[in-house]
């Protein structure tokens, strides 16, 4: 499976805080989820975590606090390259920007004035008439135009790429994959098809072979069908591969969110209340495949109300009130804490 | 299974319409259709188009228009007489369709964080933009008069035992069907299946892994790139790039017409529909009009002009459709069989 490294946990929050205007929704939060664990977060409705889960996953970005995956910050780190691709776009625009001021000028100099009718062209005149027009050109709408187009496009590009340097699509790549509380399959596809999207960030895959249905691609596609299948088999759907993922029973759509996490070969998964809604036989169903999951080697953390179902598979619990961490433990201690049978347990003492 | 079947009614389509021609040669000269036919079959080349942005990846889109002209002028720009260039027709569209597929991507740029309804406004004032660059531009595009003469391929100019409109008729067949069956194996291939994903869920599809930037980028510069083909081909078959406001928005909106009449997502609805739409306009009510000036002679009531009654039928036929049948006449997968 993957080699862990005893050193770094595999996700780590460090007092992580999400403001949203004057809201507090998650107030210095520090956790880890250590390799091969099924971790909890529970809490109140609003304690904030599913706010925590959307800033591990990209979707908020953190008002202050890191997120380290195996001590490496989540957001992709500034390179050169990226630097260097800004400036490459903020040129190509300049430049674009400049002809197009000036288009109507060089083409009259260039094409309109030289070429006769049916006359045989001469290039090399045209180039030259079109290099001393820009030159006789005011410098403020050559070297001025190029120069603020090229600011303008490398400035918006940087910017760009510095909003997207954590973002879900980056998180994935990060093996970190996650189901949502209100189930978002894709109600189009078949359970199959929505199982393949989940290995987008995996296989990589072309347009080009894909138009030309090489015997490459072929292949690849074959390799994922078979992929997909099993883990529609692995969580117990292999029966309805082609039905449409909105047609099917609720239940079986949590798990066929699962399945599509599953299909990222993710190092993490993040469960966001994966037994709401489920009756007693779905749900001893779901914990067992819960323990399927990280016996295959995919580390679980999870946020959960069903306190039987939490208490029973969980190996760490983290306890959430109004953003803040007020337990942490196994569920044993955290059972036991006062501040959390207040809280929490205390609310739903005559369980539900 | 249900694919078999949209495959099945794909090539159906592109069937018929392979014999249209032949059929055509046996009817009387008032009815036979085909030298009418290749503008229907170019505006179901912006159909597909338009499908890839508003059909499959569901980015409500006004301005193919703009794309259509964008190709039309770069074809008559590259190939016309009154300028040096002069390259091969085939280079041309292609290049055509390369100009079209970079500003459609400039053009998804500023809009990769927008959707429905802010989307349709940037891409309708887009539209809007293109025409007034284009009958500005007068040194290059010649203002409104347009640039002509312009040729058609070899293919279709040298003598053979077809006519000229037969020849017409089936290159744009061909590469309609092309474009459609290559369309067909995108959408099986993860690229497509991402667009889908996006249209579904951008969300879940973002954490999928799918780039949402990025992915409606590709889909603006692909549509774009097949609405500016279309355009090379039309301004190609008319012999002249017509003028900046024959690209107006009632064009965009007729695309749009189009896919919805024949079912948005689908490759054959985005045919169908364009045969129907611009099918009654160019071809029904041309042929109405002929018969009308035949049978009465010397009135003046508008209503006896059938091509004033075109958007009153586009019209109608949407609120039929909305309301009967609001996936379309031949509607994707999805909606079809449940």
């Amino acid at each position: 499976m993957t080699v862990t490294s005893n050193a770094a946990p595999l996700l780590a929050l460090r007092n992580v805080t999400v403001q949203f205007g004057g809201l507090t929704a998650a107030h210095d939060v520090t956790l880890d989820v250590t390799d091969g664990q099924i971790a909890a977060v529970i809490g109140p409705n609003g304690a904030g975590k599913t706010t925590v889960f959307n800033c591990v996953t990209g979707i908020y970005a953190p008002s202050s606090g890191t997120i380290e995956v195996r001590g490496r910050d989540i957001r992709e780190p500034l390179t050169w390259l990226v630097l260097g691709k800004s400036l490459g776009i903020g040129c190509i625009f300049g430049l674009a920007l400049m002809l197009g001021v000036n288009a109507q000028i060089l083409w009259d100099a260039s094409i309109n004035q030289l070429y006769v009718y049916e006359q045989q062209f001469d290039w090399a005149a045209a180039g030259a008439a079109f290099v001393s027009t820009l030159r006789s050109q005011d410098s403020s709408l050559t070297w001025g135009i190029f120069i603020f187009g090229s600011l303008l496009a490398a400035a918006g590009s940087f910017t760009m790429w510095q909003r997207t340097r954590h973002t879900p699509y980056t998180a994935v790549h990060r093996k970190i994959a996650r189901t949502f509380q209100n189930i978002r399959l894709f109600r189009s596809m078949s359970a199959l098809e929505n199982v393949l999207m989940g290995m987008q960030s995996v296989h990589r895959s072309h347009v080009v072979p894909a138009l030309l249905r090489t015997k490459h691609f072929a292949q690849q596609e074959r390799i994922r069908r078979e992929e997909a299948r099993e883990l529609l088999d692995f969580v117990g759907l292999s029966d309805v591969e082609h039905t449409l993922a909105s047609a099917l029973p609720y239940g079986s759509q949590r798990r066929l969110e699962i399945a599509r996490a599953l299909a990222s070969k993710p190092n993490l998964i993040l469960l966001d209340e994966p037994a709401a809604g489920m009756n007693p036989s779905e749900m001893a169903a779901l914990t067992a495949l819960i323990a399927k999951i990280r016996d295959r080697g995919t580390t679980v953390l999870l946020i959960e109300h069903h306190m039987k179902l939490v208490m029973g598979i969980s190996d760490h619990i983290t306890v959430l009130e109004y953003g803040e961490k007020i337990a942490e433990g196994p569920p044993d201690a955290v059972k036991q804490d006062p501040k959390v049978i207040a809280a929490y347990l205390g609310d739903t003492h005559n369980d539900h | 299974m249900k694919r078999a079947q949209i495959d099945m009614q794909l090539a159906a389509l592109l069937g018929i319409l392979a014999v249209v021609p032949i059929v055509d040669s046996v009817l009387p000269t008032a009815l036979q259709v085909t030298p009418l036919m290749p503008p229907v079959l170019i505006f179901a080349l912006v159909g597909l188009g338009l499908s890839v942005a508003t059909g499959f990846t569901g980015l409500l889109h006004l301005g193919v228009a703009a794309f259509v002209a964008i190709g039309a002028y770069t074809f008559a720009i590259v190939t016309c007489s009154i300028y040096p260039f002069q390259i091969p027709w085939l280079c041309a569209v292609l290049l055509a369709g390369l100009v079209g597929m970079a500003t459609g991507a400039l053009l998804a740029l500023p809009t990769m964080r927008l959707r429905g309804d802010y989307l349709a406004i940037v891409t309708l004032g887009f539209g809007e933009i293109v025409q007034d660059v284009l009958r500005n531009l007068d040194a290059i595009t010649k203002g409104t008069q347009g640039i002509n003469p312009l040729g058609g391929p070899t293919i279709v100019s040298f003598q053979a035992p077809l006519s000229t409109a037969t020849r017409w008729y089936y290159l744009v067949l061909f590469i309609l069907a092309l474009v459609a069956f290559l369309m067909q194996r995108l959408l099986q291939s993860p690229t497509g299946r991402s667009w889908l994903a996006l249209r579904d869920d951008e969300l879940a599809a973002s954490c999928m892994g799918v780039n949402p930037a990025r992915t409606k980028l590709a889909t603006f510069a692909v549509s774009a790139g097949l609405c500016a083909v279309a355009g090379a081909l039309l301004a190609s078959f008319l012999g002249s790039s017509g003028e900046p406001s024959n690209y107006d928005f009632q064009v965009s909106i007729m695309a749009l017409s189009m896919v919805i009449v024949g079912g948005l997502g689908s490759i054959p609805g985005a045919i169908l529909g364009a045969i129907i739409m611009v099918g009654i306009n160019s071809i029904v009510l041309a042929k109405l009009a002929d018969w009308l000036s035949n049978v009465s002679t010397g009135s003046s009531n508008v209503l006896l002009s059938p091509s004033n009654w075109k958007y009153m039928i586009f019209g109608l036929a949407l609120v039929l459709m909305m309301r009967f049948k609001s996936e379309g006449l031949m509607p994707p997968r999805q909606s079809g069989g449940k």
